[in-house]
């Protein structure tokens, strides 16, 4: 059994965002980038199916900023393979659908069993890259899911719906996952592990075709959240600021008497 | 006095007196056999610290420049400092100091035990010079010749004596001590449960042995003294030997004739020869070996390896311990030298918290299973289970079954232990090998490992942006010197808690005010600091600590300063004790120190606050680093009437935030070593509970309050009543009117 994950470095939350001077992206030069959390989840996945069946897990991703660190931690964790795909990421930020035309055409070169990848990403929220690769591929595809069984030709897949109702699904591969979560949590990669991973620099750097795919839609505006002046800060002592929280309730009909 | 020494010229007794060929046959074959089987047990444990890799004790080897180019190791660059000589640690040892240290009385008993054996040994050494050297050498040449008579031999009896018998005596004290008076550090009962239970009475039998065998040995040695005596018809000279001289007596008031006594004495001889074989051959497979093993365990201590972690063995090809061979022999002979006093036991944060670590059961459980793996033979030295669990794992992890891991991540590396040991065993730099082996395997609690990739990605363990790291300095009305662009005195490296805390943000606030306004030359990293990394290498992560010391020597070099200050006592003890190694030349000062400078130079002008408080010791400082007077000088300097805690300056008890517990879930414990020691201020009459430490002052504001303290005990940070008192000073000017 043969299991591609895919990765995608994302910026870190944490960093002060600000958009850049024309007005469609954020402003990429004093960022720091992670790996998206769900990719992390995707390959705990696929490590913990490795570890089950001694399946081969190759990690993929394209050239984003700092995706070495990545990789690299991913050789730590058990990964077999790393190939970074190079010559797709232009100057900006790459549109999933874009994204999901680089890998397949490099998966369709492949014979991978399953290909796995994050749910969802901080830029793509609504999660498109499992299903868009799924139809470029032309096989199966699930996603939000939080458990795979792989067996010879086919996979017994949980998924989750909301409410936290959970169906088991097979689906015959080779096929397309989007993880949720992983069976365990996202092991932990010794610093000296990486380290050594980082100096036998075993990264396959596979050069590709930009991405020719357009995805018809065009940003023409990026900004953050304006403010409202809805909200109204209540301040005083206990005392005074829980008497206008029972007006307010009162008020708005929220409770009665 | 001489005059009745002189008296006995010439008077001896027969050594082998009615002792036949036969008889001495039987003997030189028995003492064979002892000598025998002493020799081989010794060389069974020998074998086994011979699987031990390298431990640097002997001679240490020195700083070789580095061939190959690459970085060098704390290991091979650390100067040999702090260590005694080991002349000074052979006084030690003579004068059981290290035993009597915090148990006066049974320190007293030891030493009685110790001197009375050893002269009873060198008694016999003695004899057998005159016995089988000197007369059968002598009897080459013509007359035969002895020694071993007169005057010699008067003061030889009473010497042996009085040694004996206070060394019997002690050995009461010794067996009441453990029969009578339910120490809680003589209790055998393990801090963790195995699941299919456990049963320990053989270390209760091994110490009754041993005690009652030294017993035996001496007692049957006065009896047989005393019916010799007897037997002989107290000749006068043999009042020198006043014990058996006193049992002589009894014997004789008791109705024993001479001829009774004759027969007694030759079965008492043979009880004793054989008891006293029987203890020599004992001694390598029970506790009595502790009288080799701590000699030498002392001798080869290095009591800085706590505060300077060794490094990994690089030739290991993997990180922690597996196997025996991963071990140095000097850890190998530590667990041979335990003696179960339980001084460990009692003193462990965790253990007082109800965690499952006790460091005697972790060093007991070492020496079982590294014994079992060497083929060591020990006799009523055994934990027993049921089930093949602990250190009956002959097939397992060693992190993770023989000692398991939540034992191992239990530990707060607060040194307690290592300080209150008698025998110079170092269990801190054990635990964190062992740790080691964990962080490989990826076998930590989520929080542990989010706080280990925050500090791998962004340098600091709350996962805030590294550029935020200075964002403290923005509630300033003025601008601290950014190090990195200009020359300052002071380099205040300020570590993660003091710079991310909301809570001890202020305090970081308050202190460059008071340096400011002092005005004193000092300047920070900015966004260039990092977390310094003493608690990311207790955590047992080398490769981060390693990358953190590399990240942080690259702005360390790059800036100009004379010394570093630090409010953060871990920071302190790696930027002291680690950087050196990595080429730090720079003397580090904790904040007190600079405080009580500044203060008693007159530079800060602080008037008298006239609280009650008690002083808590930092592990990092006081027990690490030994300092313990700055704080107080600053605290009286201030007009601060300290009252100290019962467990004050090396005896301090952790806040349990060490060695990465602070990224710990401490949900489990039955009382947080903070609430305890929070507890024990409480008992004092103080108004304040004054603390030298960021995480102290988060770890004991918690605390006052769960234990509903909070009221009338204040946690608060030196720098805040420094603040205060400089508030409090005159007005200047106000004297004159």
């Amino acid at each position: 059994m043969r299991i591609a994950v895919l990765l995608k470095q994302v910026p870190d939350l944490v960093e002060e965002f600000e958009i850049d001077d024309a007005g469609t992206d954020i402003d990429r030069e004093f960022l720091t980038f992670l790996l998206n959390e769900f990719d992390n989840q995707a390959l705990e996945e696929a490590l913990l199916i490795k570890d089950a069946t001694g399946a081969t897990v190759d990690v993929v991703a394209l050239d984003d900023p700092e995706v070495d660190q990545a990789l690299y931690t991913a050789i730590a964790k058990g990964a077999d393979r790393a190939i970074k795909l190079t010559g797709a990421n232009g100057d900006g930020w790459l549109s999933t659908h874009a994204r999901a035309a680089v890998y397949a055409g490099w998966l369709t070169g492949e014979s991978y069993d399953l290909v796995l990848t994050g749910v969802q990403a901080a830029d793509d929220l609504d999660g498109q890259l499992a299903p868009m690769l799924g139809a470029l591929l032309d096989v199966p595809h699930v996603s939000v899911v939080v458990g795979v069984e792989a067996a010879d030709g086919t996979a017994r897949i949980r998924q989750e719906f909301a409410g936290g109702a959970i169906s088991e699904l097979d689906v015959s591969l080779p096929a397309v996952v989007g993880v949720q979560a992983a069976g365990a949590e996202p092991r932990y990669a010794a610093i000296a592990k990486i380290r050594q991973a980082q100096q036998e620099g075993n990264v396959d750097e596979v050069a590709v075709d930009p991405p020719a795919a357009a995805s018809g839609l065009t940003i023409r505006r990026m900004y953050p959240p304006e403010k409202s002046d809805r909200a109204e800060m209540l301040s005083g002592s206990e005392a005074d600021v829980a008497d206008r929280i029972i007006a307010l309730l009162r008020e708005r009909g929220l409770v009665q008497g | 006095m001489i005059a009745t020494l002189l008296a006995v010229e010439g008077e001896t007794r027969e050594v082998f007196e009615d002792i036949n060929l036969f008889g001495k046959v039987v003997f030189y074959v028995l003492s064979f056999i002892a000598t025998a089987l002493f020799l081989w047990g010794s060389w069974q444990r020998i074998t086994k610290y011979r699987r031990g890799r390298p431990a640097g004790r002997i001679r240490r080897p020195a700083a070789a420049p580095s061939s190959n180019g690459s970085a060098p190791t704390v290991a091979d660059t650390v100067p040999s400092n702090g260590q005694p000589s080991k002349l000074h640690t052979v006084g030690t040892i003579a004068a059981n100091s290290t035993v009597a240290k915090r148990d006066r009385s049974m320190g007293i008993a030891h030493f009685f035990i110790f001197w009375g054996f050893i002269t009873l040994f060198i008694g016999t050494v003695i004899l057998t010079i005159d016995e089988d050297i000197v007369k059968i050498a002598t009897r080459q040449f013509g007359e035969e010749r002895s020694f071993f008579k007169g005057v010699f031999y008067a003061i030889y009896s009473l010497v042996l004596d009085t040694m004996g018998f206070a060394a019997l005596i002690a050995l009461v004290y010794m067996a009441a001590r453990r029969g009578l008076f339910h120490l809680p550090q003589l209790d055998y009962r393990r801090a963790e449960e195995p699941a299919g239970g456990y049963d320990r009475r053989q270390y209760q039998l091994g110490d009754q042995l041993f005690i009652g065998l030294l017993g035996l040995v001496l007692v049957t040695g006065f009896l047989h003294e005393g019916f010799r005596i007897r037997a002989s018809g107290f000749p006068d000279f043999e009042i020198w030997s006043p014990v058996g001289w006193l049992i002589a007596k009894g014997v004789s008031g008791a109705g024993v004739t001479l001829a009774g006594s004759d027969t007694i004495r030759t079965v008492i001889w043979w009880v004793h020869a054989v008891l006293a074989l029987s203890f020599v051959a004992y001694i390598p497979y029970s506790k009595a070996m502790h009288m080799l093993t701590d000699a030498a365990n002392l001798v080869t201590h290095d009591p800085t390896t706590s505060r300077r972690l060794p490094a990994p063995d690089p030739a290991a090809g993997h990180l922690g311990y597996q196997t025996v061979e991963d071990f140095t022999w000097k850890e190998l002979l530590d667990f041979d030298a335990c003696t179960k006093c339980g001084r460990c036991h009692v003193v462990c944060p965790a253990a007082a918290a109800g965690a499952p670590l006790s460091p005697r059961d972790l060093i007991l459980d070492l020496r079982q299973w590294a014994s079992t793996s060497s083929g060591n033979v020990t006799l009523l030295d055994s934990e027993r289970r049921p089930e093949p669990t602990g250190p009956l794992v002959t097939d397992g992890t060693l992190a993770g079954d023989v000692i398991r891991a939540d034992t191992l991540w239990s530990c707060t590396t607060c040194m307690a232990c290592v300080a209150a040991c008698p025998v110079g065993i170092e269990h801190v730099p054990t635990i964190v090998e062992l740790r080691r082996s964990l962080v490989e395997a990826g076998t930590m609690e989520p929080s542990l490992q989010d706080a280990l990739q925050n500090i791998a990605q962004k340098g600091n363990s709350f996962g805030k942006s590294a550029r935020q790291r200075a964002k403290w300095t923005k509630g300033l009305d003025f601008t601290i010197t950014d190090a990195r662009k200009e020359p300052v005195r002071y380099l205040w490296f300020v570590g993660d808690f003091a710079s991310f805390d909301d809570r001890l943000q202020s305090l970081s606030q308050t202190f460059a005010q008071i340096l400011h306004g002092a005005g004193v030359d000092f300047g920070i990293l900015y966004d260039g600091e990092r977390n310094a990394g003493n608690d990311v290498r207790r955590v047992g992560e080398e490769g981060l600590f390693e990358m953190l010391v590399e990240q942080n020597m690259e702005q360390l070099t790059a800036a100009e300063f004379d010394e570093i200050v630090t409010t953060d006592p871990h920071t302190l003890n790696t930027l002291r004790n680690e950087y050196p190694g990595f080429g730090l030349d720079k003397p580090v000062k904790h904040y007190t120190e600079v405080l009580a400078d500044l203060i008693e130079a007159g530079e800060l002008d602080v008037g008298a606050l006239g609280s009650t408080a008690t002083y808590h010791d930092p592990c990092y400082l006081a027990r690490y680093n030994e300092l313990t007077e700055a704080p107080r000088r600053v605290l009286r300097a201030i007009g601060c009437d300290v009252v100290e805690m019962p467990r004050n300056r090396d005896n301090t008890f952790c806040c349990g935030a060490g060695g990465g517990r602070i990224w710990m879930d401490d949900s489990g414990l039955t009382e947080r070593p903070s609430e305890n020691r929070i507890r024990e201020a409480a008992e004092l009459d103080v108004e304040m509970f004054v603390v030298a430490c960021p995480k102290d002052f988060t770890m004991y504001t918690d605390a006052a309050k769960t234990t509903g303290h909070d009221a009338s005990l204040r946690v608060v940070d030196v720098i805040e009543l420094v603040a205060e008192a400089l508030d409090r000073q005159p007005a200047l000017g106000a004297a004159e009117i």
